[in-house]
């Protein structure tokens, strides 16, 4: 009886694996499809039947990614300089990206814990308005707001900078950040900044020897969301920005795919390079996400 | 200095040096302009251009330009898809921050020429040479309103009918030179039912450009068309013509391959660079990049005027006649931007290398060049000269284009009708709604009609 | 008593920490959602904003007529139901799969969840690639496999494209429905198990009758939330189909933009912003009511 039980027990983990197994290995296929790709030379990529492995691992994509290299119309034989490519910007876009997403994140951060603060230690008039208004600010979905934005932006002469993406998308994250920073806050015992106020610390110290940092967890989740929704935007990139190298990677990328003649590789290896940074930032601070989402509060 | 620019061809080396001679005085040579040839302005000229390598050379040219005259400014070609050209042309313009230079679609420039974006170049045309157009064009057709040249030749390049010859005579059909519709259908059936895995014939049906301009082509071939120049551009296109183009869509439809109610541009060209199609409605991109990727089908294809409509006779194709246009608002490089496209415009080596960077997609549009040795010394002279010739020349008396219907009169609200895609939602209605042709007709004509009415202003 | 007056009392320094909120707010949030609103009562044409005029409701009288508009209104609403539907099945089975203290489940749990992070961009590209009627590894493996004969068209008829767009959001957003449903599942007492276990409810029974009624509360704020965003998605549509083929897959967001950009009707796509800003209200307003907030406040 006790055997029995034990290899049904075995049997049926067996199974879960299995299960989990195929169901990741699905979940998971675009992207590893998109990876092997990258690692492919022109002439596999559109081999019959197509390898899941690359048989000749190439970094030829990524080479041309990063270095900028010319990649097609060769005329004739020769190569011709024919200008600017694409792909040359690659790394400059990278950057762009690098920079607005940070730069948004910081803002919508700094904003909304400052405010998070008042709102749950402090009593004035429509404190508790502003939750929900912030509540309802992060169901409105960007395209109500990229025109009017855009309009803005023209009358302020930031047009083609990337101030008007970090302003842009910090109108799409401060909402939820706002929210999440507000729903953490409010769990965060307030007995131990009493007894801080009454041994003597001023408000500031309060708020950064012991608020800011048992407020890290919330901080960091509400961080992750921001850099994903900013990372990820291509509408507001798309509409905001004018000349080619002051785009983002999502705007940039599509370049690739709209001109006459589709690199698969080349994409694909974009394709890898943009998710990169969202997978590892993903991979570390895992944990919190999961909080993040246990409070209510992720945009998608 | 004025008279040597009339001896053309003149090459660089005799322009700059007339340039260098000329010194300070040489600011006459541009009216207003203090001195012609060089600017200490710096930064980045913004340049847009089609995707493909010939923007590119031109800017190249123009680089060389500033190296020389105006050693702070870098001219920067951002290549505009073709389905992005409306969002990046709102978005630029609205946001104050147009390019400084355009090569764009004739559709777009005749729109922003109506619209009074566009700087008036009469001035340069002078300089390149108003008698230097190839036979069979006129200065009108790349863009000219209200007496005013507002557009200089890039290039034109006219779509048309690209066949494997190969299959042809594998199936024993006639010569394409010869076909009218019924012929061109008899030959798509064949080669559908004869070759497995293979579609007799391809167009683009997607909702884009692309499909706009290969419906363009049949409808004027039919002696349809959209707008009636004579008559206050009154909407003409709910006419028996355009049924019949219809028609003729949904009858080859069956012959093409299935996912052709997506194509655009890309993909016509892709699929007969991988054999899908033996047949196909192309620009002479299509020979350009089989002769990278695919040299048997490169050899095999050739390139003819369209099949003749049985009834009209016609056999109209969708010419792009490209050009520079300079944006009049918002600009900070005017003077430098006339002088170093009037540098492009008047060097045969940069003009030759231009066309030669996508043969035999862009078409030169002057005779010194058209006529030039140089020019023919491209393998595609001598392995296709037929279809090059085609494409550069014989094409021009079947031209038309949306932006000017069978080049009777500048067409502004073609720039309306291709943002919305008109005519490629009123194929796709038959196509895919599977709508009678009437009724579509009737739907695009309605919405001809409605970009009309709300753009009166522009037809003044 | 006395130390909470004296928490509350200085002002200054609250009204000091919500100021840039309240500042950032109104410029980037009040004023675009205002802004957007005046529109749809303005013809504009971006590139004449000289020609600027006030229509009056020109601009609902315009898109309640155009056939495109319900056209784009009911296809989202097949595109939001059919999406938010398979997001539960998938999200809630993928949850309690993952839900049990396996060694490696970690590791699984985050491959599991990596969708949701992949940019909309790298999605519809990677997508157009492996769904390639022609040269994509999807129909090769169908063909192959012996399940299909003829290559599919994934994106050619408006029926394939609408269900690829669905598989498309399906596919990325699923790993929301499992996190939040992961969350809760953690905290159902393993007691009301034991109790159904000792009853002898079988794995089905025990499923409907203790996991289910315990996921309620979040599966309707999961629901709402996501009908909610949904229904208003543009990128994933704009950027896999353009809203084709034909206008098979548009939905009011496609719509708006299209309008505004290749149309050069920004009145218009502001009007259709204010309908869809209407529907997003009352589906908000459901949200309060289920979430039951404002009860817990005092």
């Amino acid at each position: 009886m006790n055997s029995a039980s034990t290899l049904w027990k075995t049997v049926k983990n067996a199974m879960l694996y299995l299960i989990l197994c195929v169901v990741t290995f699905l979940i998971c296929f675009p992207l590893i499809w998109a990876l092997s790709t990258s690692l492919k030379p022109k002439s596999e990529i559109f081999a019959t039947p197509p390898t899941l492995i690359p048989h000749n691992l190439t970094l030829e994509n990524y080479e041309a990614l990063l270095t900028g290299r010319q990649q097609y119309y060769q005329a004739q034989g020769a190569p011709q300089n024919t200008g600017t490519t694409p792909a040359q910007f690659f790394t400059r876009w990278f950057i762009n990206s690098v920079i607005v997403t940070l730069g948004s994140t910081l803002i919508s951060i700094a904003v909304s814990t400052l405010a998070a603060y008042s709102l749950t230690r402090f009593r004035y008039w429509g404190r508790s308005a502003v939750p929900y208004f912030s509540l309802l600010g992060y169901m409105v979905p960007s395209i109500i707001f990229v025109f009017p934005l855009f309009l803005m932006m023209v009358r302020l002469d930031l047009t083609d900078s990337l101030w008007s993406l970090i302003l842009g998308y910090v109108c799409i994250t401060l909402p939820f950040c706002m929210w999440l920073m507000w729903a953490f806050m409010r769990s965060i015992p307030i007995e131990i900044e009493e007894a801080a106020l009454i041994d003597g610390a001023s408000r500031y110290q309060v708020f950064r020897q012991i608020v800011l940092p048992s407020a890290l967890p919330g901080i960091i989740a509400a961080s992750i969301f921001a850099m994903i929704v900013s990372w990820n935007d291509y509408l507001f990139g798309r509409v905001f920005i004018n000349s080619i190298d002051n785009l983002t990677l999502t705007v940039g990328v599509m370049l690739f795919f709209e001109g006459t003649h589709v690199d698969w590789g080349l994409l694909m290896a974009a394709s890898v390079l943009m998710t990169v940074p969202m997978a590892i930032l993903f991979m570390a601070l895992q944990r919190h996400l999961v909080a993040g989402f246990g409070a209510g509060a992720v945009k998608g | 200095m004025t008279k040597k620019f009339g001896n053309f061809p003149l090459d660089r080396r005799t322009f700059l040096g007339g340039m260098a001679a000329a010194g300070a005085s040489a600011g006459s040579l541009f009216g207003t302009t203090p001195s012609f040839g060089q600017s200490k302005k710096t930064g980045t000229v913004r340049v847009w251009g089609e995707p493909g390598p010939y923007g590119g050379v031109g800017v190249a040219a123009m680089n060389e330009w500033a190296q020389k005259n105006a050693p702070g400014l870098k001219f920067e070609i951002e290549t505009i898809p073709w389905d992005g050209v409306y969002v990046k042309l709102m978005t630029d313009l609205a946001a104050k921050r147009p390019p400084s230079l355009i090569s764009v679609e004739s559709p777009i420039a005749t729109q922003m020429m109506a619209e009074g974006l566009l700087l008036p170049v009469d001035d340069m045309v002078d300089k390149i040479g108003r008698n230097r157009l190839v036979d069979g064009v006129k200065w009108d057709y790349w863009g000219n309103w209200k007496g005013k040249q507002y557009v200089i030749p890039a290039h034109h390049q006219p779509h048309l009918l690209l066949v494997r010859m190969d299959i042809i005579k594998e199936l024993g059909l006639k010569d394409p030179e010869t076909w009218d519709w019924n012929d061109l259908l008899h030959a798509a059936k064949t080669i559908s039912e004869k070759k497995p895995n293979m579609a007799g014939f391809c167009m683009a049906l997607g909702r884009n450009l692309c499909t706009d301009y290969h419906f363009a082509a049949l409808l004027h071939s039919a002696g349809g068309r959209m707008f009636d120049p004579a008559n206050k551009y009154q909407v003409v296109f709910d006419s028996p013509q355009t049924v019949e183009a219809l028609n003729f869509v949904r009858e080859l439809r069956p012959y093409m391959p299935k996912g052709a109610v997506e194509y655009s541009f890309l993909q016509v060209v892709d699929a007969h660079v991988t054999g899908q199609t033996a047949m196909s409605f192309y620009w002479g991109r299509t020979l350009g990049r089989a002769a990278e990727e695919a040299k048997p089908i490169f050899e095999a294809t050739e390139a003819f005027n369209h099949a003749r409509h049985p009834k009209t006779g016609r056999r109209n194709n969708w010419n792009d006649f490209q050009g520079w246009c300079i944006p009049a608002q918002n600009n900070p490089f005017i003077d430098e931007v006339k002088a170093a496209l009037l540098y492009q415009q008047t060097s045969k080596e940069w003009l030759i290398k231009y066309c030669h960077s996508l043969m035999p997609n862009v078409a030169p549009t002057y005779k010194d060049i058209a006529d030039a040795p140089e020019l023919k010394d491209h393998p595609f002279y001598k392995s296709k000269p037929k279809t090059v010739d085609t494409y550069f020349r014989t094409s021009l008396a079947n031209s038309s284009s949306t932006a000017n219907e069978m080049l009777q009169g500048a067409n502004p609200l073609a720039g309306y009708v291709h943002g919305r895609s008109v005519l490629a939602q009123t194929v796709q209605k038959v196509v895919i709604d599977n709508m009678k042709p009437e009724d579509a007709a009737k739907w695009g004509a309605r919405e001809l009609e409605a970009i009309r009415k709300e753009n009166v202003r522009l037809l003044g | 008593m006395h130390i909470l007056r004296h928490l509350q009392s200085d002002r200054a320094v609250g009204l000091l920490f919500i100021a840039p909120f309240v500042i950032t707010a109104l410029f980037f949030m009040v004023y675009p959602i205002a802004e957007a609103i005046r529109m749809a009562f303005y013809s504009y044409n971006p590139l004449r904003p000289d020609l600027t005029a006030f229509v009056g409701l020109a601009n609902f009288e315009y898109i309640f007529e155009d056939p495109l508009f319900w056209a784009s209104f009911w296809q989202a609403t097949v595109w939001t139901l059919l999406s938010i539907l398979f997001q539960t099945v998938f999200g809630v089975g993928l949850a309690l799969l993952l839900h049990r203290a396996l060694f490696g489940m970690a590791f699984f749990r985050g491959l599991l969840l990596f969708p949701y992070i992949v940019p909309t961009v790298v999605i519809a590209l990677i997508w157009r690639w492996i769904f390639n009627p022609e040269i994509g590894v999807v129909n090769y493996s169908l063909i192959a496999s012996g399940i299909i004969k003829e290559p599919i068209y994934w994106l050619s008829t408006p029926a394939m494209a609408m269900a690829s767009t669905i598989m498309l959001n399906v596919w990325k957003y699923t790993p929301f429905v499992v996190i939040c449903v992961l969350a809760r599942l953690q905290s159902v007492p393993l007691e009301l198990y034991d109790a159904a276990k000792v009853d002898g409810a079988g794995t089905m029974r025990r499923f409907f009758d203790v996991t289910l009624p315990q996921l309620k509360e979040v599966l309707i704020v999961v629901i709402v939330f996501r009908t909610i965003w949904t229904f208003n998605k543009f990128e994933e549509i704009y950027l896999l189909t353009k809203g084709g083929p034909g206008t098979s897959t548009f939905n009011l967001a496609v719509y708006s933009f299209e309008q505004s950009m290749a149309s050069l009707r920004l009145g218009v796509g502001a009007a259709t912003g204010v309908v869809m800003m209407i529907i997003l209200l009352i589906g908000s307003i459901v949200y309060l009511r289920v979430a039951g907030f404002g009860e817990n406040e005092k």
